[in-house]
């Protein structure tokens, strides 16, 4: 942005705080995402769901399960999604809380995909997000990995990489993966 | 950039500037949209600056006069496009219209529906933008209010201040720009340099924040401003060679008004013409004063009274009104009647001057008007300037009816009127020269006094 005049840089080191930290924003995140647990409990799409934890509605739990045909198989992963105040035009963070081996996946869950970073829309939503992930098992984007001894795997034996994933996978429960 | 100006830095200095930058956003304090500034604010701005832009920056404000900052949060393009289609649809001012651009607006759906947005993810945000429509609708004057626009447009400023109503809109026209592109891939894909038009929105258009592109700004353009009526004219101030900001214009077919942004490189604010800006005059008197002037050369009552409301004129350089001449200045400036000695073309050339090239500064206002002993002509009486005070400025060489003592000392008064009292002729104006404060003395009330410069109206 070189239209910024007379900044230096302590004043670039502060950070503006968040500007849409108002309650009308705050209860705008509210209504929607009331609005989006409602339709995904209506619409109960098949291999996933997600519930807030303990009323917190800026914080939910939620459930991928392994599509057919895919390492994953038959395997449940649970997830966090904390949402910022700035929601939907803020990202949710969402991290794999299960275990799990995969090229675009570290081992803390972060996840690298696109949609969850530069290219998050305001017309994503926590459906869209699950169903993207849920297809991301099956397709990974062994360009970019975050796991790259994963994505060779991938690529070169599949019947070893299928190992990697039922070693790492261990079933938590719901305390577990809301922390 | 930014540390351009830094002396060397050191190692650490240097490390620590790249953590700055890598992790800098941009600046997000500020209201989402600014006030109207002088477009001399952005000479001053880069008055500093690289030759080019001072340059390009000093030829900006003969063009455009104002101008309204946009915060820079990736979204300034569209905020501006926005905001300004809205400004737009209020100097505008017809109900209908906006009505009508709700329903334009929600025919949309079905390209909506063709590009893969399903009604119940646009319909919040879309929702924001009718909502904004309607009220929009609501707060316009009808035509013949003399008051035009005043809240509609801290309406439309107020709604773009507020977060969520302006995200919802920004994030419904990217939606829409969005659709109309996947729609239209025929148009946009030889622009994409090879990118995928569905590859390309959902980098460059969806994304709240992502800064709105060419290719982003044609479709907005051709499905927002277009079938609205408003062309857009975006001036780009960038470092290219030049005297002037190269130009960008996407004309309506039948344009209505004009919407105008002012680029720099990764950036937009909204610019103003000063017509855009200036609240249309709905005083039809100040047309036909100059006539009601012209057609009664001699003063009766009746006009004084007539002319009660039109104080304001005194306000317009170059016209006066019958009842502002003081009968001592009919003293000064009384034609030596037809004997005169001069020649009658230099009286003509005198009848013509005035109007358009007094720009009237208030210390030149100076009693003696000129009244055109043609009456015949039908020519108004014309102020012409300081022929007493030192201080004249204009253009033209003094005037020989001003320097001849004798024409000076004139003639008596031949008739008599009372000084109107919100003139600038009168002494107790702030306009006039020789101003002196009303004062209410108990004494001087009782006193019948010919001293017609203290006179008050109606007396």
């Amino acid at each position: 942005m070189n239209i910024l005049h007379g900044q230096n840089p302590a004043t670039m080191n502060e950070k503006a705080s968040s500007p849409m930290t108002t309650a009308s924003q705050n209860a705008n995140v509210t209504k929607r995402l009331q609005s989006e647990l409602m339709s995904l409990m209506m619409a109960s799409t098949p291999g996933i769901s997600a519930f807030p934890n303990d009323g917190n509605l800026l914080n939910w739990t939620a459930t991928i399960v392994g599509p057919e045909g895919t390492p994953y198989a038959g395997l449940t992963m649970k997830l966090s999604f904390a949402f910022p105040s700035t929601y939907p035009y803020t990202a949710p963070t969402v991290l794999f809380k299960t275990p799990i081996y995969h090229p675009n996946i570290d081992f803390s869950g972060r996840i690298c995909l696109d949609i969850l970073k530069d290219k998050w829309s305001a017309i994503y939503n926590v459906q869209s997000v699950l169903l993207s992930l849920q297809s991301l098992l099956g397709e990974p984007n062994n360009a970019s990995p975050l796991n790259g001894q994963a994505a060779e795997l991938w690529d070169k034996d599949p019947a070893e990489f299928k190992k990697h994933v039922l070693a790492r996978h261990r079933d938590i429960t719901d305390d577990e993966a809301g922390q | 950039m930014t540390t351009g100006y830094a002396p060397p830095p050191s190692e650490e200095e240097l490390a620590y500037l790249q953590k700055l930058s890598n992790e800098y956003e941009p600046e997000v304090t500020g209201p989402l949209v600014g006030e109207l500034q002088p477009s001399t604010n952005i000479t001053t701005e880069y008055a500093r600056a690289d030759p080019v832009y001072i340059k390009k920056t000093e030829a900006l404000p003969h063009k455009y006069s104002n101008y309204r900052a946009c915060r820079g949060d990736g979204n300034c393009g569209w905020r501006a496009i926005a905001f300004a289609y809205f400004e737009a649809l209020a100097r505008n001012g017809d109900k209908t219209k906006v009505h009508a651009e709700v329903t334009r607006l929600k025919s949309f759906q079905n390209i909506l529906d063709a590009a893969g947005f399903p009604s119940e993810v646009c319909e919040d945000f879309a929702e924001e933008l009718y909502d904004l429509l309607r009220k929009t609708a609501v707060a316009i004057p009808p035509p013949d209010n003399g008051n035009p626009a005043t809240d509609v447009k801290a309406l439309v400023f107020e709604a773009f201040n507020d977060e969520s109503t302006q995200a919802g809109i920004i994030t419904f026209l990217r939606i829409l720009t969005s659709a109309w592109i996947k729609t239209h891939i025929d148009n946009y894909s030889p622009f994409l340099m090879g990118e995928d038009v569905f590859t390309y929105c959902g980098r460059a258009i969806e994304p709240f924040r992502h800064e709105i592109e060419n290719v982003g700004i044609n479709a907005l353009f051709e499905v927002l401003l277009k079938p609205a009526g408003f062309s857009l004219e975006i001036p780009y101030l960038d470092r290219t060679p030049g005297d002037e900001v190269n130009m960008y214009t996407f004309n309506a077919e039948y344009p209505i008004t004009t919407i105008r942004l002012l680029y720099r490189p990764g950036h937009y604010d909204i610019l103003y013409k000063i017509e855009d800006v200036q609240q249309p005059v709905h005083t039809p008197h100040s047309i036909s004063a100059p006539v009601y002037i012209g057609s009664f050369p001699h003063h009766t009552q009746d006009h004084t009274n007539g002319a009660r409301g039109l104080d304001y004129l005194h306000m317009i350089p170059g016209v006066t009104l019958v009842d502002d001449i003081s009968p001592y200045s009919y003293g000064d400036s009384g034609f030596p009647s037809p004997i005169s000695t001069h020649p009658p073309a230099m009286q003509q050339s005198l009848s013509v001057h005035p109007i358009p090239a007094h720009p009237a500064p208030a210390s030149a206002y100076a009693p003696p008007p000129l009244q055109i002993p043609t009456h015949s002509l039908g020519v108004a009486r014309l102020p012409i300037q300081a022929s007493q005070s030192q201080a004249r400025t204009g253009p033209f060489r003094p005037s020989i009816w001003e320097l001849e003592p004798s024409v000076a000392s004139g003639p008596p008064p031949q008739f008599t009127t009372s000084i109107f009292r919100n003139s600038h002729y009168n002494t107790a104006h702030f306009l006039n020269p020789d101003f002196e404060p009303e004062q209410w003395s108990p004494d001087a009330e009782y006193v019948t006094s010919n001293n017609s410069g203290r006179r008050r109206n109606g007396h």
